[in-house]
């Protein structure tokens, strides 16, 4: 079986899973109080910002800071337990197919919903940013290609993290543990993110991104340039490592 | 009794382990604060225990959210896994107790986890104010309150797995209402009473907006009302299985 179509299988089977629906509320619940208070972007408590860019920027740091990782947790548990229920991830395991290729091929999945989701998320920060525009008299919309480039830098940095996640599902077999642990770990970020520390923890790497642009956009609040040395290198060798460890556990217990 | 079976089905799960776990976490906190930030924090003026709350709660209460979201789910995902729930309900057990037995359960465990918490901030206040006088009788009530007013949660949580047969829908309704909250305005009177927002709220701050009896009321009332939407919702269930 090709990969595509592995993965193709794999999207198949989330279909009536309700996860689109799990991935969108957050979205468009991220954008209301933004909405509700609209006028507060005018008021930039002396902050060198523009409006619409702090409109944008509030908006996202909730998704940011908590909502990535935490759809990134409920997603691993979704690619888990749909085939737990029926063992189906027995019948899986016994086809002549790569149990590695088969772990990637999920993976990809949880890449995908989570791509899915920022797209959701560019839409839904459109929609809104066109309301505000027409409550506030004031032109919300930034351009495509400053949002597009942000939340794909967003995207990037959470591949690590979806690693992280994804291994630990793997590893850990009861689900309050893994879960737990995916849950627990988005709470410390936001200090993490203030220490010299900050490129080894995967989980703060989106917040760091939008931070790093917020400081772009406001002289002085954070750092105006990305640490690349030595985040770049750490952030790949964390990733890989943690594909390489998922796929050789993927199924282990199952194989037992 | 169905607190025995209800013990007894968990006892493989990790339950009680995870939120031990959750419980000394959340309590490094303000330990790591502590050490970090020692000699600002000891020259502020005030009651020690309000410093470290104020400065520690947030993190803390959000742990202990996400860690009674985890049990919940667990809980259910026990019961739905191998159908487990269907036999249960054809026994001579009342459903309704079966859910009062897993929601003394949670409490339970969460107390254990907020008493840890606490006694790690008396440890602190002792160890690095000078200042701080050890007063039981102050520090069991702030335990009290913070168990109170995180119990919404912990019963609306149960709700939420109880009606989800897959554990990712009750974990994303859980986390999506989690994340609703935290991004509402927090200074509001009325928002701050809902279940996931109320764990938030710390009893000094309470004490000084005279705000006390009303959310230890209001918890209550949201508690029992949770409790008997459940119940309501088992009857009807039962009634299009």
């Amino acid at each position: 079986m090709s990969y595509l179509s592995l993965v193709w299988v794999e999207l198949k089977k989330t279909r009536h899973s309700k996860i689109f629906l799990i991935l969108l509320i957050p979205v468009i619940m991220m954008w209301v109080p933004s909405i509700i208070n609209a006028d507060m972007n005018f008021d930039l408590r002396g902050i060198p910002i523009t409006p619409e860019k702090n409109f944008f920027i509030q908006g996202f740091m909730g998704m940011v800071w908590f909502m990535i990782p935490a759809s990134l947790v409920i997603c691993t548990v979704l690619l888990n337990q749909t085939e737990r229920s029926n063992k189906g991830i027995l019948k899986m395991l016994s086809l002549p197919i790569n149990t590695a290729k088969l772990c990637l091929a999920k993976f990809t999945v949880l890449l995908v919903l989570t791509a899915a989701q920022m797209i959701m998320s560019i839409v839904a920060y459109y929609v809104c940013a066109a309301l505000v525009t027409h409550t506030q008299n004031y032109f919300f919309i930034l351009e495509p290609l400053y949002v597009c480039k942000n939340v794909c830098s967003i995207y990037a940095s959470a591949i690590p993290m979806a690693a992280v996640y994804w291994m630990i599902s793997i590893l850990i077999q009861s689900p309050i543990f893994s879960v737990g642990i995916g849950l627990a770990s988005i709470v410390p970020s936001v200090l993490m993110i203030n220490t010299k520390i900050w490129f080894a923890y995967p989980m703060s790497y989106p917040f760091y991104l939008l931070m790093v642009a917020y400081g772009r956009a406001a002289e002085g609040v954070y750092e105006t340039q990305i640490v690349w040395l030595p985040w770049l290198p750490v952030a790949i060798g964390i990733t890989i490592l943690a594909l390489a460890v998922s796929c050789i556990r993927y199924g282990a217990s199952e194989r037992r | 009794m169905s607190l025995v079976i209800e013990s007894k089905k968990l006892k493989r799960t990790g339950y009680l382990a995870a939120f031990l776990a959750g419980g000394f976490l959340a309590a490094a906190f303000p330990v790591v604060y502590m050490m970090v930030k020692a000699d600002e924090v000891t020259m502020l003026s005030g009651n020690p225990i309000d410093i470290l709350m104020s400065a520690n709660w947030q993190i803390m209460a959000m742990l202990n959210i996400l860690v009674s979201i985890c049990g919940a789910c667990m809980m259910y995902y026990a019961e739905y896994a191998d159908n487990g729930i269907q036999k249960m309900s054809v026994l001579p057990i009342r459903q309704g107790n079966m859910f009062l037995g897993k929601f003394t359960i949670a409490a339970l465990v969460l107390s254990a986890m907020v008493v840890i918490e606490t006694a790690v901030l008396v440890g602190c206040g002792e160890y690095w104010f000078s200042n701080y006088r050890f007063d039981l009788a102050e520090v069991l009530k702030i335990a009290g309150f913070q168990i109170f007013v995180t119990l919404p949660t912990v019963m609306l949580m149960l709700v939420i797995a109880s009606a989800c047969r897959n554990m990712w829908v009750s974990l994303g309704i859980g986390v999506i209402l989690v994340f609703t909250l935290s991004i509402l305005p927090q200074d509001n009177a009325v928002l701050s009473l809902f279940p996931f927002a109320s764990p938030y709220q710390m009893l000094p701050a309470a004490i000084e907006s005279g705000r006390t009896v009303l959310f230890l009321v209001v918890c209550g009332i949201e508690t029992a009302l949770f409790g008997v939407a459940e119940v309501i919702y088992l009857k009807v269930q039962r009634c299009f299985e």
